[in-house]
């Protein structure tokens, strides 16, 4: 049995990185970096004690690494939990630097056995689950899906003083290109990659997201290379991440860098020629099919 | 200022095959720069400007990746073995940084693999740093960069010494050619060993099993079209998200 730290800089995930902290049997610390508002979260969350950095104005969470790594280093956990965020690695970093952890990204589960600790990774952008252990300290960016808060309890918040924060500075902070565009908001989209073959064609995805009430997306080459849909359209890693209640994929192969972008959609239904297409393994329904007799015969099973 | 650029050039895990029992086959997969080194690379020149920019790789894989993209001299830790710690990684690393004298910058791509790796080699150094970073520039004697936070756009500045992690937005498109291949190799290549550098080799965690993630495979309907089509709209009525 041995207690866990979590690393906290957004309200995302909290109770999903404490359950995960839990696996190894003791209590949970949470360090907040940021507003009152998230230590306040946070400590509805799960986590048994909360230490809150207050964050100023112009200066991002990656400011406090060092104050937050010694925190966490004078009270040597074996095993440290961040979101895989930019900000939460960047504290991860320099609290496993400190601590002498190993820095295991992709972490799903943790336990501790004896004197070994062990963690379950995703590897190969989720293809596999490996199990490495270690008798060290750790320090995970966690990977799982997202959790219940745990019970109803509150955990009491005490600041902790960080006045050596590093020259880091906010200078500007502006909506991304696209960030109103209607496709973030959109309960249904209709998504088209290289499998269409001109641009003209793109009037058959037209017809089936009409009668869904759907906005159209498409992948990175499709607006990027072929310039036939709006940038603004294009989901993915790079692209807009959306979270519509329906995602359908026409003709798209279902590259990671693709599917990251429709992490938080509901049901993701993939249209493709090609029995093997990697969208048909992270895809909740498919069809195999050419799109140019798919699509049509879904327009028209949703006309009845 | 004076840049390190960090590129890897390793097995290409996109064509890492996992068989049924969730073991690995690595035997198709071709040797490959990091996906975000090339956009890494380009925040380094912009950062370094007329100042030194140099190149650093470690393992045994082909150190004139950079050299063929404009870098004039790289140094590489050839007997880097491949670690699952990406903080054992990120020591190699920040030792072959401290090699180099007068570094203000370390700029590294932030890839999803090894995306312990940059923030592990900024703790090492005791360096702040800012990862997600889309590109980056000097003025006022401070590091400014770009990066994307949800939906924002954030323009961060930093005061060096700093590690600036890169994610690329896209494939490389400026792939270079035969000449600039040519040229790579007339570029001096300082090798060195991880016990020139003083670093170890030690592999904290020990992978003991790999397995199947736990995913339901996608409800696939094939065949005629329309069948298919009505299968797919029951299905999606019974989920409510029609
Ligand atoms: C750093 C980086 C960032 C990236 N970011 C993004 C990103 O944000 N978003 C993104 O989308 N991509 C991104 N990519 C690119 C990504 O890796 C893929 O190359 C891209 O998503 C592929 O697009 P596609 O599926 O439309 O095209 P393809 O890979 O060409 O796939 C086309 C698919 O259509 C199918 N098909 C062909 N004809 C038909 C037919 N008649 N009927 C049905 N199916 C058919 C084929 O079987 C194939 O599966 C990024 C890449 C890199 C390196
Ligand atoms: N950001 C990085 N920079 C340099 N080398 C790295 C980086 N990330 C991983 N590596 C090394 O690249 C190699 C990848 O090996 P593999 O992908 O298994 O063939 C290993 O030697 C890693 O330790």
């Amino acid at each position: 049995m041995s207690h866990a730290w979590i690393i906290v800089t957004e309200e995302k995930q909290v109770a999903a990185l404490t359950l995960a902290a839990r696996g190894m049997g003791g209590r949970v610390i949470a360090v907040v970096v940021g507003p009152r508002a998230l230590a306040d979260a946070t400590a509805a969350a799960g986590p048994d004690e909360v230490k809150w950095v207050e964050t100023s104005q112009d200066r991002p969470p990656e400011a406090y690494a060092g104050p937050v790594a010694r925190m966490i280093a004078a009270d040597a956990p074996r095993a440290v939990v961040a979101n895989a965020t930019a900000e939460g690695r960047v504290l991860a970093g320099m609290v496993a630097a400190r601590l002498g952890a190993a820095v295991i990204p992709g972490g799903l589960k943790l336990s501790a056995s004896g004197d070994k600790t062990v963690v379950e990774r995703a590897d190969l952008d989720g293809k596999v689950i490996e199990t490495v252990e270690t008798t060290g300290p750790v320090v995970t960016f966690y990977a799982g899906d997202d959790a219940a808060n745990e019970g109803s309890s509150c955990a009491s918040i005490e600041q902790v003083a960080a006045d050596d924060a590093a020259d880091i500075k906010v200078e500007r902070v502006e909506p991304a290109a696209g960030a109103d565009a209607g496709i973030n908001k959109a309960a249904v989209v209709v998504s088209v990659g290289r499998g269409l073959k001109r641009k003209d064609d793109l009037e058959i995805v037209r017809g089936l997201a009409d009668v869904l009430g759907a906005e159209i997306g498409c992948s990175m080459p499709v607006a990027d290379d072929l310039g036939w849909v709006e940038k603004e359209r294009y989901v993915g890693r790079s692209g807009q991440h959306i979270a519509p209640r329906l995602y359908i994929a026409v003709g798209i192969q279902g590259a990671p860098q693709h599917m990251e972008g429709v992490r938080g959609a509901k049901v993701v239904v993939g249209i493709n020629n090609d029995p093997d297409a990697a969208i048909f393994k992270s895809a909740d329904y498919g069809i195999v099919g050419d799109l140019y007799e798919v699509v049509p015969a879904l327009r028209a099973a949703l006309g009845e | 200022m004076k840049t390190v650029i960090v590129y890897k050039w390793a097995r290409n895990a996109e064509d890492a095959a996992v068989r049924s029992d969730g073991s690995v086959d690595w035997r198709n997969a071709k040797m490959t720069a990091g996906e975000d080194d090339f956009a890494a690379l380009e925040a380094a020149k912009a950062i370094a400007g007329d100042d030194d920019l140099v190149g650093l790789t470690i393992g045994d894989g082909d150190a004139s990746w950079a050299l063929a993209r404009g870098v004039l001299q790289a140094v590489s830790v050839t007997d880097a073995p491949h670690l699952t710690d990406n903080a054992s990684t990120a020591a190699i690393i920040a030792a072959a940084v401290r090699q180099i004298e007068g570094v203000d910058v370390v700029v590294i791509g932030d890839s999803e693999e090894y995306a312990g790796v940059p923030v592990a080699l900024a703790g090492l150094l005791g360096w702040p740093a800012v990862a997600h970073v889309g590109s980056a520039a000097v003025s006022d004697g401070r590091v400014r960069i770009i990066r994307k936070q949800g939906r924002n756009e954030q323009t961060i500045s930093i005061a060096a010494p700093v590690v600036i992690a890169v994610s690329a937005a896209s494939p490389e498109k400026n792939i270079p050619g035969m000449k600039e291949q040519l040229a790579a190799r007339k570029r001096p290549i300082t090798k060195l060993t991880l016990a020139a550098v003083g670093a170890g080799c030690d592999d904290r965690l020990s992978s003991t099993a790999t397995k199947l993630p736990e995913t339901t495979a996608a409800r696939v309907f094939a065949g005629d079209p329309a069948a298919a089509a009505a299968q797919l709209v029951a299905a999606l009525r019974g989920e409510g998200v029609l």
